[in-house]
């Protein structure tokens, strides 16, 4: 985060140059947008209304009439069930992969292979086993989070340093001690990490897992609003799911600062 | 020596391991014993399987033949009577030096609540002179403070047995002094037994009732009594009378070692 040229001046005056920049960028960032609708990139009928200015009073429009929390939460709705479904199965068996040699060795190539499936493969056994809902939307996020969160726990559980577990056993430690104290507090950080990354993946995989046939979400919006024309709600839509995403990343580096420990 | 004195008893322990190449022999037919509160040090070149011996005493490893008998009874794994300190630092990086200390109580589940396990954690902090640092991280220490720390860390359990594998190794001479008397003072008001590992002679001479040279091969080559006088820190040490007998007795412990080197470059040739 630090600039790469002089780095972050220090006291109150650096921190306020460095807040100008990070203005900077996003007033930036607005202008080249505006450019490419004022210059008609997104093709001479509809540039107008794909323009920051339509955006964002289709986004106020959309606030006044409910429609934003209408589908804003179903979507934070099921990334935070799957999530949690994920992060309740996919720490276990993390720890057990990572402390256990011989079971590292029996998941290895599996776990490798199904964490290289885009979850939209698996999208017509979704619909098979679970219908077309909010079960297979659930389910498909589910099968997208878990892999980040076992290889990163298990590779936290892999470097618990053995002279801690030795020292814990001279200490007087049962297993469950051991596990408890050493071995789960070691992969910490490193679980933190898989669910920065479970979180930025389920977000990018939820907008085409909600166009599968729910009536809700920002995936299904994106699709309606497209089937009305209005290219001013879909840029702002785009607009909210980038928003939502930057602040739970923002929450997740939150957390690692918190909980994280170094070396 | 009466038999009921006896607190550890290694009998006839040998100690390899297989590899690649063929079994790898650490440890041949060793056999002493330590006393209760005695201060018993290992010293030999590296490599000669001292480390190996201290795991085996700490139950952490398990020799090939022979056994260990701790108060008679044969060692078959680790305990709180045996607290061992590491060549490396086992601090968790993850906790205060406070909350390293309240380890060992969180492990034996003793009946104590939060209060009462700071206060006893401190009391351990301030006997190794670490009480200021208690609520610094480990990664925020100095190499000396975090041997204080690990230390501080063990006393807390209250072992029957200190085993110290090279702990004051890698310390700067000043910090060593410190540690050095402190580990006295602490041993002689605590009453434990020490089993010390070191390849440090003075150390040795200053620290032990007793040396063992271990051999290149993994042999005991002798068991010494240390005669000097107690105490053999700070102002007694400068004692003329003290310091010849002083220089005297690590001359004969480093003849033990040269004869050792000395044979088996004659077995070499």
């Amino acid at each position: 985060m630090a600039n790469q040229n002089g780095g972050n001046a220090a006291g109150f005056q650096g921190k306020l140059l460095d807040r100008v920049f990070y203005v900077t960028g996003v007033l930036l960032f607005l202008a080249v947008w505006q450019a490419a609708s004022s210059f008609k990139l997104f093709g001479a009928d509809f540039s107008e209304s794909f323009s920051p200015v339509a955006a964002f009073s289709a986004l106020l429009e959309m606030i006044q009439s409910g429609e934003l929390v209408h589908h804003a939460i179903p979507s934070i709705r099921r990334v935070l069930t799957s999530l949690s479904l994920a992060v309740v199965v996919a720490l276990p068996v993390g720890v057990l992969v990572g402390y256990f040699k011989r079971v590292e060795q029996l998941t290895y190539v599996a776990f490798q292979f199904m964490r290289m499936i885009s979850p939209l493969a698996w999208m017509p056994i979704a619909i098979i086993m679970f219908g077309v809902g909010d079960v297979s939307v659930t389910f498909l996020l589910w099968l997208v989070a878990i892999w980040p969160l076992i290889l990163n726990t298990s590779h936290g559980a892999g470097r618990v340093s053995p002279l801690w577990v030795n020292m814990s056993r001279t200490m007087g430690a049962k297993d469950v001690g051991i596990l408890r104290k050493v071995i789960i507090p070691a992969a910490v950080p490193d679980m933190l990490t898989g669910l920065r990354l479970a979180v930025g993946v389920s977000w990018i995989i939820l907008v085409p897992a909600e166009m599968l046939g729910v009536p809700d979400g920002l995936g299904y919006f994106i699709l309606d609003t497209r089937d009305r024309f209005r290219y001013d709600q879909l840029m702002a839509t785009i607009m909210v799911i980038g928003a939502i995403g930057y602040l739970l990343d923002s929450a997740n580096r939150w957390l690692i600062k918190k909980f994280a420990w170094k070396l | 020596m009466k038999q009921e004195q006896i607190l550890i008893s290694v009998q006839h322990v040998s100690k390899s391991y297989q590899r690649e190449r063929g079994a790898i022999q650490v440890l041949r037919d060793c056999t002493f014993e330590v006393m209760k509160n005695e201060f018993l040090v290992i010293v030999g070149p590296t490599g000669c399987g001292k480390s190996t011996l201290l795991n085996l005493i700490a139950g952490l490893d398990f020799p090939t033949s022979g056994s260990i008998l701790l108060d008679g009874e044969p060692v078959t794994g680790p305990g709180a009577d045996r607290g061992m300190i590491f060549q490396e630092y086992a601090l968790l990086p993850w906790r205060t030096v406070l909350k390293n200390v309240e380890l060992g109580f969180e492990f034996q589940n003793r009946e104590m609540d939060a209060g009462q396990r700071k206060a006893e954690a401190m009391r351990y902090l301030d006997m190794v002179g670490l009480g200021y640092a208690a609520n610094k991280h480990p990664v925020e220490l100095s190499g000396g403070m975090k041997r204080r720390a690990s230390l501080a860390m063990i006393l807390a359990i209250r072992p029957k047995i200190l085993l110290m594998d090279g702990a004051f190794n890698a310390l700067d001479s000043k910090t060593k002094m410190t540690m050095h008397q402190e580990i006295t003072n602490i041993w002689a008001s605590e009453k434990n037994t020490v089993v010390f590992v070191t390849s440090d002679l003075d150390e040795a001479v200053k620290l032990s009732d007793r040396i063992i040279v271990l051999g290149r091969n993994g042999e005991i080559d002798a068991v010494l009594r240390n005669e000097l006088p107690r105490p053999r820190l700070g102002s007694a040490a400068r004692d003329p009378e003290f310091h010849h007998r002083f220089v005297a007795f690590r001359e004969t412990v480093m003849n033990v070692i040269k004869q050792d080197a000395g044979l088996r470059t004659c077995r070499v040739a």
